[in-house]
Order: C-alpha cells, then structure tokens, then sequence
C-alpha cells in the first residue's frame, strides 16, 4: 500500500489525470440534467487529453528546434495528438450542444426525468 | 494510378461532402442524386482497388510520400479492400433503397443530411484503411459524430436516443484515446506495423495491457457488446427509416473491425506462440453476448428492435471468431462480418419497408397487414436463412468456419454458443414468418401500389449478396485468408 502511494505521489500528473476521469465519469453517470451530463463529459475528454499533454512533459526540455545549444528536446508528437483530439473534443461538444438545444426546444425541459416522462 | 486508389476511394465522398451546400444551395432536389453518383464512384473506385489489391497485392499508401513511421500511412491488404468495397456498395444500396421508400421529405435539410451521409462513409473508408491507431481514433470519431447526427433527424423521440448514443459514443470515444496514449506512452510509435514490431518485448509491461483494456472497452461500447449495448435498440428504432439500414450495416461493423485489426495486426498473437490472456476475454464476452442477445431478441414484440439485438447477438458471433487467435477463427470472423454488415442492412430495410408500406412495426401487427408482396418476402427467407446460418447463404458458411475455428483451439464452449445462437435465432425468425406468411383477413392493401424499382433494386441486389457471399464463400474467405497471412498465425 504504502509503495502504491509513494509511486502515486511520484507522478501528480497521473493522479490529476485518474480523478479528473473519475470526477468526469461520476457527473455523467449521477446528474440527471442533460447539460450536467454534458460538462461531465468534457471533463473525462479533458483528463484523457491532460495524460496525453502530462505523458510529452519533460523536465528543462525545449522545442525540437536544432539552436547548438541545449540538446534537451520535447517530443513534439504527444502535443500534435492532444491539438487533434481538441479539435474532435470541440466537434463531439457542438453537435451534443446542438442536440440538447432541440431536445430543450421540443420537450421545454433539460431534465432527463423530465423528458421521459413527456416521452411515455 | 492504382497506387492512388485508396486516397481516391476516401476523397471522392469526402470532397462530394464539402461541395455538398455549394452544389445544393437553393435547389435541395439535386442533393440526392449528386451524393448517389458519389457513393457509386466510390463503389466503382474500391472495385478497382479490390481487383488491383487482388492481382498486385496489398497497397500501403503514404501520404504526402512521407514514410512511416514518421509519415501518415494506410494500409489496403485484402481485408481493408474487401470491406470498402462492401461499404461503399452497401452505402449505394441505402440510398437507392432512401430514393424507393418514399420517406417524409427532408425539404432544406436535405443538403445537411446528404453531407453527412457522404461524411459517415467517407469517415468509415478512413477507418478501415488507417494505418495508425491516432488515425483510426479520428475516423472513428467522424463516423460516429455523423452516426448521432443522423440518428437525430426525425426529431422528438429520436432527440433523446441521439443524446444517450452521443454520451455513451464519446465515452467510448475517450477510453479508445486513452489507450492509444498508453500505447503511445509504452512504445513511443502509432503505426500498426511498427508498433507490432516494438510490443513482443514489452508484452507483461502494465501501460500495453492497460492500454489494450482501455481500447477494448472503447471499441465494446461502440459495438455494441453485450453488457455495453444500451444505446442501440433505441438509436436503431428511432432513427429515420431510409438510415438505419446505413448504421446497422456499417457503424458497428467498423468497430469489430478495427479491434481485429489491433489484436491481430498490432499483437501478432502468433509470433510467440503463446496466447494472450485478452483473447480468451474477448471470446468469453463474445459467448455471453452471441447468447444473451439471441435471447433478448427472443422476446421481442417490436421488428426493429428485434432486429436490433439479432445484431447485438451477431456481435458476440463475430468475437467468438476472433477471440480464438487460429487463423480459421480469424478468417470465419471477418467473413462473417461481411455477411452481417449485408444481412443487417437487408433486415432493417426490409423493417423500413414493411413499417412504411404496411404500417407493421410489430409482430402483431405483421400479422395483420395481409403482406403479399414477393420482393419483401423473397428477401425475408435469404435474409432469414442467412441470420439463421442455412446453406446456401453466406451465414452458413461463416458460422461453419467460426465453428471450425473454436473447434480447432478446442474451445468447446465457445463452439456450443454458435450452436445455441444459432437454435434461437431461429426461434425469432420463425415467429417473424409465422406472422408474415399468415393468410390475414383485412384490406389486401397491397396491389394499389406497385414497389418502385429502386426498392426492387435493393432488395435484389441484397438477396444476390446474401446468397452469392455463400455461393463463392471460398473466394472470399481465400481473399480474407490473404490478409491474414503475414501474421504467422
């Protein structure tokens, strides 16, 4: 237990990433309110991409760019990976957005219990 | 110019889609056509992929002819030219069959709706030739981003099935991209063939098999796998008829795809002849799923819905095959996933059909309609037969080779719950048939109208599939065998 605990306190970033995901997947599982459900799903998006940004960190690196002097050099992949999956987050964000501001339209409620009731 | 084939194949719908509200500003009429002339370029461009794939061997295509590892590559051996050419023929036979049902008009939604059509198959081309797990994680995302979209457009009930199949769908969608970055963080490479050549060492290392787990609960969800199924009755019956048969065909089929591809192609099971424990896990859920889902199918009064879990059940069939890491098993797998794609797009235009032209969306009502028309009925009993697993069909002959493959890694259990599906299978088809055949007493409503040929196309076009997958199953299956023969297995 207590090597556990050491080796966590050894990598913050991974436990940030494993309690945003929790705290994510918990808001979208317990909130009955379609937006709730929704921020609870970004934050999950969110933690994935923070691993992947945590996972390129390098302590005193700098940009891949040959200058002569510092030798250190960040992985510049990991960075191109999280801008896509930004870009992916933000549509999977719009087209729900756009899906819940009909249901609110159609149904005038963005309870679930709301709307299954209405549903029948 | 057949090195290109790949990139054209996915171009011509992904371009057709940009130029979409150009080309159907103000005259919304046009749209269907010009997204059908798309899609048969497409069908005819991946024909000539398939031939050239066939006679030359497999293409790796790198964009930009920057190389990989470093470049962007895909990947069209047989299996990935195979499946885009029953894509993009399927994808032509869901709009001709759009363009025979008659469905409520979509007025100036039709330009947006064409878009992500052409955007669902475009996307799903991408998916299948990827040749890294990032790129696969995009395409899947624009499949599915359309998916809810078009789940979406009847509105009202619809609304919500979409909202529920978006939140499970992004979920799935986030598990898949964490386990690429384990991937990623494990091997420091994305691409399929170089990440199979970094893995044999780091196989016991926790990120690889973390990684793998994470991927396989994001793809089950987008399957559909049993216990992660929730969203799919609902999304497939209440979407607009003239689109499910392009979702069910095609969506899910592409997730079962790309973890083939990652179990087989990324882990190489064969190349030290030991075999994983993932893939007895991906046989037990297969078992539980092939099962249970026959079963839920078993008691339902609803076509759509029943439909819906005969695919769910044909899922787990599908990882039956591919959790026995034999190349039979493999091979029976993919075969049957081809089948399943034509037999599920067959099962729910013939559910389209009947709920629009007899207003029968149940059993009961079946029962009542009085239905007499030869086309439907003639696709019923080959799409029947197929689901079923009956000679000459194509699903005899993938369940055979399933069978065979369990058989072969002395896996009976998993040989017994083909079996078992099979008996219940044809337990619900027979009640559908019993209900359709019934000689009803009311309004023989059927000989006003005649069946527009585009319908008549379809189905006969799905019905030649059907039975011509069964009839030339061993080109086929030599096909697919072809893919899987780099990997030792």
């Amino acid at each position: 237990m207590l090597e556990l605990i050491e080796a966590a306190l050894r990598r913050p970033n991974l436990v940030a990433f494993v309690l945003l995901l929790l705290w994510g997947l918990y808001i979208t599982i317990t909130h009955h309110n379609y937006v709730k459900k929704l921020v609870g799903l970004y934050i999950v998006q969110t933690s994935v991409i923070f691993f992947l940004v945590a996972t390129g960190f390098k302590e005193g690196a700098t940009v891949p760019v040959i200058t002569g002097g510092n030798d250190d050099y960040v992985n510049p992949l990991p960075q191109v990976l999280t801008l896509t999956a930004i870009v992916v987050q933000i549509a999977t964000l719009g087209v729900s957005l756009g899906l819940v501001s009909r249901i609110y339209r159609k149904f005038g409620s963005l309870d679930e219990d709301e709307v299954l009731e209405k549903l029948g | 110019m057949s090195e290109h084939l790949p990139a054209l194949v996915f171009l011509t719908p992904l371009a057709t889609a940009i130029c979409m509200p150009l080309a159907g500003h103000g005259r919304s009429a046009v749209c269907r056509p010009v997204a059908l002339v798309a899609v048969c370029c497409m069908a005819a461009l991946s024909l000539a992929s398939l031939w050239s794939v066939s006679v030359h061997g497999e293409i790796r295509y790198s964009f930009s002819g920057w190389l990989p590892p470093i470049g962007i590559e895909w990947l069209a051996d047989s299996l990935a030219a195979t499946m885009v050419t029953a894509v993009s023929v399927l994808g032509v036979l869901c709009l001709l069959f759009a363009d025979g049902l008659g469905d409520r008009p979509l007025g100036d939604r039709a330009v947006p709706y064409y878009t992500i059509v052409l955007l669902l198959v475009a996307g799903l081309a991408g998916a299948i030739y990827a040749g890294d797990l990032f790129n696969i994680f995009v395409f899947l995302e624009v499949v599915s981003l359309s998916a809810y979209a078009l789940v979406a457009v009847p509105g009202g009930r619809a609304l919500v099935s979409a909202f529920r199949y978006l939140l499970m769908g992004a979920l799935g969608t986030a598990f898949y991209l964490l386990g690429v970055g384990y991937f990623y963080a494990a091997t420091g490479t994305l691409n399929i063939a170089d990440l199979s050549q970094r893995l044999p060492g780091l196989l016991d290392s926790r990120a690889v098999m973390g990684g793998l787990i994470f991927m396989f609960i994001g793809l089950a969800i987008k399957m559909a796998l049993m216990p992660l199924h929730g969203w799919l009755p609902d999304a497939y019956s209440d979407a607009p008829a003239s689109t499910v048969p392009l979702l069910a065909g095609l969506v899910t089929k592409i997730s079962l795809l790309v973890w083939a591809r990652i179990l087989y192609w990324v882990m190489q099971p064969g190349s030290d002849g030991e075999t994983l424990t993932i893939f007895t896990l991906v046989s037990t859920f297969g078992i539980l799923a092939s099962v249970a889902g026959a079963c839920l199918a078993l008691g339902q009064r609803d076509l759509k819905r029943m439909f819906a879990y005969g695919g769910i059940s044909h899922v787990g069939l599908v990882l039956i095959g591919v959790g026995q890491a034999n190349e039979t098993g493999l091979a029976g797998a993919m075969y049957y996933l081809l089948n399943d794609a034509v037999m599920q797009c067959s099962l729910f235009v013939l559910a389209g059909f009947l709920a629009l032209r007899y207003g029968a969306s149940t059993l009961d009502e079946l029962g009542r309609a009085h239905v007499r028309n030869p086309w439907a009925i003639v696709t019923f009993v080959a799409v029947g037969l197929g689901m079923v697993g009956l000679p000459p069909t194509g699903g005899f002959f993938g369940k055979l080779r399933i069978l065979l493959g369990a058989l072969e890694a002395d896996n009976t259990v998993a040989a017994g719950a083909v079996v078992v599906t099979t008996l219940i299978t044809l337990g619900y088809f027979a009640q559908v048939f019993e209900k359709l055949v019934r000689a009803g007493s009311e309004s023989p409503s059927d000989h006003q109208t005649e069946t527009p040929w585009p319908l008549r196309a379809t189905m006969a076009a799905l019905v030649a599939a059907i039975v011509g997958l069964g009839i030339w199953n061993d080109q086929v299956v030599a096909l697919l065998v072809d893919a899987t023969a780099s990997l030792g297995i």
